[in-house]
């Protein structure tokens, strides 16, 4: 869903796909994104891409986005893939990012180069189903969030953390378990 | 009223909601710090004399929310999410990026924020979002707090309580006091 509420007076790129129901603020989202991926921005249904959120995405970089996401305001700064789970809620001002890719300089926007498809390798960063970030956390290159763990704010990650743990701080460390009460793991 | 009035503070306070209350002399720089003013309460937003808001606030009030700001109290950027109640005291200073909730918004039960994020998403029913917990937080006169940093629910800042840049704040903090960190701890203790 673009058309139609979009202020910003560029087309989205080709390889930015977005599922039934989803909602991206603006292809301003996109500006400094110049991923030659095929599959840079995959964007499921019901997922809402709120303002304030940007894809500053490298050649290579690729964001996969599941179904009933809802990212307020994230930063993802990346030239490897992240993948966001399904129902995965993320915060205002949160940054991701691999430490691999910056800004590029003005005018080199679209630029052609080398394809950037090859084989896939792991993704640097992971945020699993159901999972939750809280206001301006920083995800960074390692971290991987299991199924339904909690972020807290300004909580800066880059290692794994389990299924529902609960980490905090800076650097943050495991603070607490929400565990489902009815075993959790379903639609 | 142009543009650049709803930008410089001249713009018509009157037009704000019936329950937003001003005190003598405010200054109110940006109309928009009130557009996601929602509160139904008779007193969403009270704020004391000569209280001045400055561009980069926002009062982000859910229906059952309520503020209240104390006299000759300083907004640069405070940035409220507020579903109950927040309450700031006389003479204090609030810089830039600082965010103050007295809520976390989504549910801690897995099983439950799974279901709020189907209701949350772009054309779901947000009526069927389950119940938050809120709880309140308080700021005192005379306390100071630093850029980017984040009150979380249920927090109480003493009197004269320092915050420093960055911190994270998840507990009290006593009268006096500077705090810093994430989390954030205590720095030592001043005669309040």
């Amino acid at each position: 869903m673009i058309p139609g509420h979009d202020w910003f007076p560029r087309e989205l790129p080709a390889n930015v796909r977005i599922g039934e129901r989803s909602w991206l603020y603006s292809s301003f989202a996109l500006l400094h994104c110049v991923s030659r991926r095929q599959g840079a921005v995959r964007i499921g249904n019901d997922s809402g891409i709120y303002q304030g959120t940007f894809f500053e995405l490298g050649p290579r970089g690729e964001v996969w986005i599941g179904d009933y996401c809802s990212i307020v305001g994230a930063t993802i700064c990346v030239n490897s893939r992240v993948e966001i789970g399904d129902y995965a809620l993320i915060a205002h001002e949160v940054v991701i990012a691999d430490s691999h890719w910056s800004v590029p300089p003005p005018g080199t926007f679209g630029v052609e180069g080398a394809a950037a498809d090859g084989p896939e390798e792991p993704p640097a960063i992971v945020v699993g189903r159901n999972a939750w970030v809280g206001a301006r956390a920083v995800l960074l290159r390692g971290c991987e969030l299991g199924e339904g763990a909690i972020v807290g704010a300004g909580a800066v990650v880059d290692f794994r953390v389990p299924p529902y743990a609960i980490v905090a701080g800076n650097p943050a460390r495991i603070v607490g378990w929400a565990t489902p009460k009815d075993g959790g793991g379903k639609g | 009223m142009s543009e650049i009035d709803e930008l410089t503070g001249c713009w018509d306070y009157d037009s704000l909601p019936e329950n937003v209350v001003l005190g003598k002399d405010c200054f109110l720089e940006r109309k928009h710090s009130f557009a996601r003013f929602r509160s139904r309460k008779e007193a969403g937003l009270v704020l004391g004399d000569r209280v001045r808001v400055y561009t980069w606030t926002t009062f982000n009030v859910e229906p059952g929310g309520s503020i209240v700001v104390g006299d000759d109290s300083i907004l640069v950027g405070a940035v409220f999410m507020c579903a109950e109640r927040i309450e700031i005291g006389r003479r204090t200073v609030i810089s830039y990026n600082v965010t103050i909730a007295d809520s976390d918004f989504h549910p801690k039960d897995p099983s439950i924020r799974m279901a709020d994020a189907i209701a949350n998403a772009p054309f779901g029913d947000r009526s069927q979002r389950p119940g938050i917990v809120s709880r309140p937080v308080r700021i005192g006169d005379d306390v100071w707090i630093g850029i980017g940093a984040i009150i979380l629910k249920g927090v109480s800042i003493g009197r004269g309580a320092r915050v420093c840049a960055g911190t994270v704040v998840t507990g009290d903090v006593p009268a006096g006091a500077t705090v810093a960190g994430n989390p954030g701890k205590l720095w030592g203790e001043e005669a309040g």
